[in-house]
């Protein structure tokens, strides 16, 4: 448990340290979060070797006090959000076009690191309240670094933010007032199936689904991701929206009455096949690189919001392991591609997608990461992504009454790979190419690639992590 | 019990006029004080819900003294990025923003 804490801890203090001294110095930052990423190593041996931890901060117990729980999923994700941290902080000390040398996108990020490592660990209702007003703060700080022209999307995704947020602290009042506590589990352990426990589940449902943009509440995500810098829209895609994700599935799974859960999973699984095709749809016929990209994040979200919604209809929780191994996957192609559309929109000096023309063969690496991530998002062996698939498929192909439901994740692998190959023809089309503005940087394009190869190598290590959560429990 | 189911649903009316307002206005002033209005009214129901009865729940209180400091942080942010965003109007070139349209 200490190694998780210090963990959370390390980025905690570089952010104050780099505000109090006025430094930026992405150097400091990347160093933090390798420590961060090897802390979390740490802990997730330690939960391999002894199982299940918690802490009672301040030695309060849980009704009163705040208790985090170190878990095989929470150590999982915190060993995920370092690895991501520090692939997204060295592309962005190292590349000339991302946005972010020298300014306050170093602080924030460790602040956003910080806060997420306190949403893993937390499991008190009041308490993820809290740790989802710092993301979404923080988050939006780091949109209005790109500039004057994003601030009219950064102010609309504050707002929205911060309703949704008040919609999910209206149903912990309600829930609080009807049972007495906040902690997850104590509230397992009493919920009953009445009206105002349906109320409250509802409010905070919707201010979740609002918060990690599941459809049908997710059309502020393109503009405000994509008018992020590069890397943050990649901290955004990959991360953020998993925040208010843990927080919907751990109510419905641990919190939600049998019948409620199973009758709320129908309406969830189908919002994920909507979302897969609306998604899709939207990628496809977008002219511009980024907002692609924010579109394809909506329709994976798709794929989570399916497994949730099987998960609770059949009351299945080897579908837990498919909706994490989901969001793991899903992040680490999502940094790749993000990280790859930016580094190629400003060094062919254009935010079109009609400008990847020939970029197979003007940067050919940032566009192999691209398409090797895109891979991944569509399923193709033996990517994490495939993986993920194949354990949402295999208790789908079980019953017969369950196939109609494959025929939503074979749409969603169609839309998936229908945008990403309209961006792999267009770069192949190289009859005339489109002449890129700046000399491409060889090395910020193999930085861009990182993410995408540990995505491929994820399908390698798969197996017995599978196995692990299948017997630890999440 | 009357006063407070009173406020229970004054609250709550609170906080739909607020949404209501939030959806519909298009100023960004006036969609911050809609926040603030929803906020209040949240706060209002667990201040409600903390006098029922006899003693005081002090476990609500301290959650709304933490939510009023979340709300005026978030406000203060909101009203500096909003007057930051009037004096940049001339500056309309947003991808996402074209395709909205």
């Amino acid at each position: 448990m200490s190694a998780a804490l210090l963990s959370l801890l390390v980025p905690l203090f570089t952010a104050l340290l780099l505000l109090l001294l006025r430094l930026r110095a992405g150097g400091l930052v990347i160093a933090a979060n390798a420590l961060s990423l090897g802390l979390a190593v740490m802990a997730l041996s330690t939960v391999v070797s002894t199982g299940t931890q918690q802490l009672n901060l301040g030695g309060w117990d849980a009704p009163l006090g705040i208790r985090f729980e170190l878990g095989p999923l929470t150590a999982s994700l915190l060993v995920f959000t370092a690895l991501v941290h520090l692939l997204v902080a060295v592309y962005a000390e190292r590349s000339r076009h991302s946005q972010t040398r020298d300014t306050d996108f170093w602080p924030l990020s460790c602040l956003l690191h910080t806060s997420l490592a306190a949403l893993w660990l937390s499991r008190d209702l009041f308490n993820w309240y809290v740790t989802l007003e710092l993301l979404g703060l923080v988050a939006v700080a780091m949109v209005i670094l790109s500039g004057p022209k994003a601030h009219a999307p950064a102010l609309r995704y504050l707002l929205l933010s911060l309703a949704a947020s008040l919609c999910y602290l209206l149903g912990v009042a309600l829930i609080y007032g009807q049972y007495g506590v906040l902690d997850i589990r104590l509230l397992a352990d009493m919920v009953t199936d009445d009206r105002v426990t349906r109320l409250a589940l509802l409010l905070l449902t919707l201010g979740l689904m609002l918060k990690a943009a599941l459809w049908p509440l997710h059309q502020w995500l393109p503009a405000a991701h994509a008018s992020a810098p590069t890397a943050v829209s990649a901290l955004l895609s990959a991360l953020v929206v998993k925040g208010p994700l843990f927080i919907l599935w751990m109510l419905w799974d641990n919190l939600a009455p049998v019948e409620l859960a199973r009758q709320a999973g129908v309406f969830f699984a189908v919002a994920g096949i909507a979302a897969l095709i609306s998604g899709g749809w939207a990628a496809l016929r977008t002219p511009w690189i980024k907002v692609l990209v924010a579109y394809s994040t909506v329709a994976q979200l798709g794929y989570a919001l399916l497994a949730l919604g099987l998960l609770l209809h059949w009351q299945d929780p080897t579908l837990s392991t498919a909706l994490w191994l989901f969001v793991i996957a899903h992040g680490l192609a999502k940094v790749s591609m993000f990280l790859a559309a930016g580094e190629m929109q400003a060094t062919l000096g254009s935010r079109k997608v009609s400008a990847l023309k020939g970029a197979s063969q003007t940067m050919p690496i940032a566009m192999f990461a691209f398409a090797v991530a895109g891979g991944s998002l569509v399923g193709l062996p033996p990517s994490g992504g495939f993986v993920a698939k194949w354990v949402l498929l295999q208790p789908l192909f079980s019953q017969p009454s369950h196939w109609p439901w494959a025929l939503g994740v074979l749409l969603g692998t169609l839309a998936s790979a229908a945008y990403v190959f309209r961006v792999v023809a267009i770069a192949f089309d190289r009859a005339d190419p489109n002449r890129p503005d700046y000399d491409p940087d060889t090395s910020a394009q193999w930085l861009a690639m990182l993410p995408a190869l540990v995505v491929w190598a994820m399908a390698l290590m798969s197996e017995p992590v599978i196995r692990w959560f299948g017997e630890a429990g999440l | 019990m009357t006063h407070v189911s009173l406020y229970l649903l004054g609250g709550i009316a609170l906080w739909v006029l607020g949404l209501h307002a939030l959806m519909l206005q298009r100023s960004a002033l006036r969609r911050i004080m809609a926040v603030n209005v929803m906020g209040s009214g949240v706060f209002m129901v667990m201040v409600a819900l903390a006098s029922r009865g006899a003693d005081i729940d002090p476990v609500l209180q301290a959650l709304v003294v933490t939510g009023l400091v979340v709300a005026a942080s978030a406000t203060a942010f909101a009203l500096r990025l909003a007057t930051a965003d009037a004096g940049d109007n001339a500056d309309t070139k947003q991808p996402a923003d074209q395709e909205r349209r």
